[in-house]
């Protein structure tokens, strides 16, 4: 029986879909079954960063409007026979689906799986609420950045009255140097503030961007560190213990900030 | 605060009660008071209104739903003894239920503030604690975070989201918390910013002072 995981950030562009098709390909490398969701519907992304634009013939709507059966959906990876995408329907809008057809869907999709990940749109209207419907877990990425990370402990919240159980968090494009220098906040301090168990840390790297423009995942670039980060996510989501490493700063850049102004009163 | 009309948070939100045998003049009008003073408390909340035994005409109903939305209330419920009243209310399409059995306050304690309400967690960016007494707080309270509390607020964590204390309009209230650094603060009819500097990294108390709020350290305070 799969697990259900839903990846949200309340934030748009912090990495969500990046995330969704790093971390699926990523325990599908591991020989999981995985199967990834498209749940932003009429802005759909996730086959183009997995490159399999070309390869949609039904979507998600076709399936839950009973136009298509889930294995006529399912486009499975170029490279992994283990992945499978659904993809959202691009030409109508998030009201076309409600919680409860999330709920069967993923339930569908459980036995033939071993994970369900599920890629979530920003906001948090019906699209969040339909994404986390039938999940069982939820991962929330976030960047080191003040906004993303007020926006992810309004999604935290949120998750928590949906009973969902705790969350645990992704911090995307984490720039060392930056966090070293005091301008940027610290894996510490993101997870602070949050309160949550964070699950990885994914550091800021330019090579990934050419990746999901060129619809190549990172995690097959042995090179890239941040393919490296999501495969030690995908191993820490699959229960192995791998060490968590952060980059400390003496300072941080929170008191840093408020230090500038003067008065310290210690 | 008036005898006529009470404001109690319960757990389906805030209830407003009302006399069941006071003229309908004079209870209007301490309604009216009573939101006026209760100023931004109210703003955006949402109130179960319990009439209890009351008969309440259509006519009554509408003055009362009109008095709450130029006070930005919104009603969540009518909650009333008879039925006509209830058979009014759907009418005008507010959710109707029973009103529950009144008991009635101790003699001797203060209606109000005299109760205080725990709450231990994380209030998070976007959520709200709103609460008519005092409120206690173990946990920190997170920036987009709302408390607004008719009492004192005492936080034990760090408190960075915006507070409201004395919101019914107690200057004497206080907010105390062990790393005080709210994007505004609140007491009374009194706003606040934290000054861009401010440590925080103690604990501390605001309060009011000659039409000011201050902060101050808790070991200053104390003394």
């Amino acid at each position: 029986m799969a697990r259900v995981i839903t990846i949200t950030s309340g934030k748009g562009g912090v990495g969500k879909t990046t995330t969704t098709a790093n971390l699926g390909t990523a325990l599908a490398m591991q020989g999981a079954r995985v199967a990834v969701i498209d749940a932003d519907i009429g802005l759909r992304n996730l086959d183009v960063v997995l490159g399999l634009e070309n390869r949609i013939v039904y979507d998600l709507i076709d399936v839950v409007e009973g136009r298509a059966r889930m294995r006529q959906a399912l486009i499975k990876d170029k490279r992994l026979p283990e992945l499978c995408l659904l993809p959202a329907a691009q030409t109508r809008d998030k009201e076309a689906i409600g919680p409860e057809d999330m709920v069967a869907l993923t339930n569908q999709m459980r036995p033939e799986f071993d994970y369900v990940l599920i890629d979530c749109p920003a906001g948090i209207e019906g699209g969040f609420r339909n994404a986390i419907a039938g999940a069982d877990e939820v991962l929330i990425v976030t960047t080191p950045e003040v906004s993303a990370v007020r926006d992810a402990d309004r999604i935290v919240g949120l998750v928590e009255a949906a009973e969902k159980g705790p969350p645990r968090l992704i911090i995307n494009r984490l720039n060392t140097r930056l966090v070293s220098r005091g301008e940027m906040l610290s894996m510490e301090e993101v997870v602070e503030i949050l309160a949550i168990d964070p699950v990885g840390v994914v550091p800021d790297d330019e090579s990934i961007v050419i990746s999901t423009n060129r619809g190549e995942v990172a995690v097959f670039d042995q090179n890239s560190l941040a393919g490296r980060a999501f495969i030690n996510i995908a191993r820490r989501v699959a229960g192995e213990d791998v060490p968590l490493l952060g980059v400390t700063d003496q300072q941080g850049m929170l008191d840093r900030l408020f230090g500038l102004f003067g008065r310290k009163s210690r | 605060m008036s005898d006529l009309v009470s404001i109690k948070g319960g757990k389906d939100g805030l209830r407003l009660q009302l006399d069941e045998a006071a003229d309908w003049p004079s209870l209007l009008a301490a309604l009216r008071t009573q939101f006026e003073q209760g100023g931004s408390f109210f703003a955006g909340a949402r109130l179960v209104v319990d009439i209890g035994s009351r008969p309440m005409s259509e006519q009554q109903l509408a003055e009362i739903l009109a008095l709450m939305q130029q006070h930005g209330l919104q009603p969540e419920a009518l909650a009333a003894d008879a039925r006509a009243s209830r058979i009014a209310a759907r009418a005008v399409g507010l959710t109707a239920r029973p009103a529950p059995q009144r008991i009635p306050p101790p003699s001797t304690v203060p209606a109000g503030e005299s109760d205080a309400m725990l709450v231990a967690r994380t209030v998070r960016s976007g959520q709200v604690v709103r609460h008519q007494g005092h409120v206690t707080l173990i946990g920190d309270v997170n920036p987009g975070s709302e408390i607004i509390a008719g009492g004192n607020v005492v936080v034990w964590g760090r408190l960075r989201g915006l507070v409201h204390a004395g919101a019914l309009g107690n200057r004497s209230a206080l907010i105390c918390a062990l790393e005080l650094r709210p994007t505004q603060l609140r007491i009374a009819d009194l706003i606040a910013r934290t000054p861009e500097g401010a440590a925080g990294q103690i604990p501390e108390v605001a309060r009011v002072e000659d039409e000011h709020i201050i902060v101050e350290a808790w070991e200053v305070y104390r003394k």
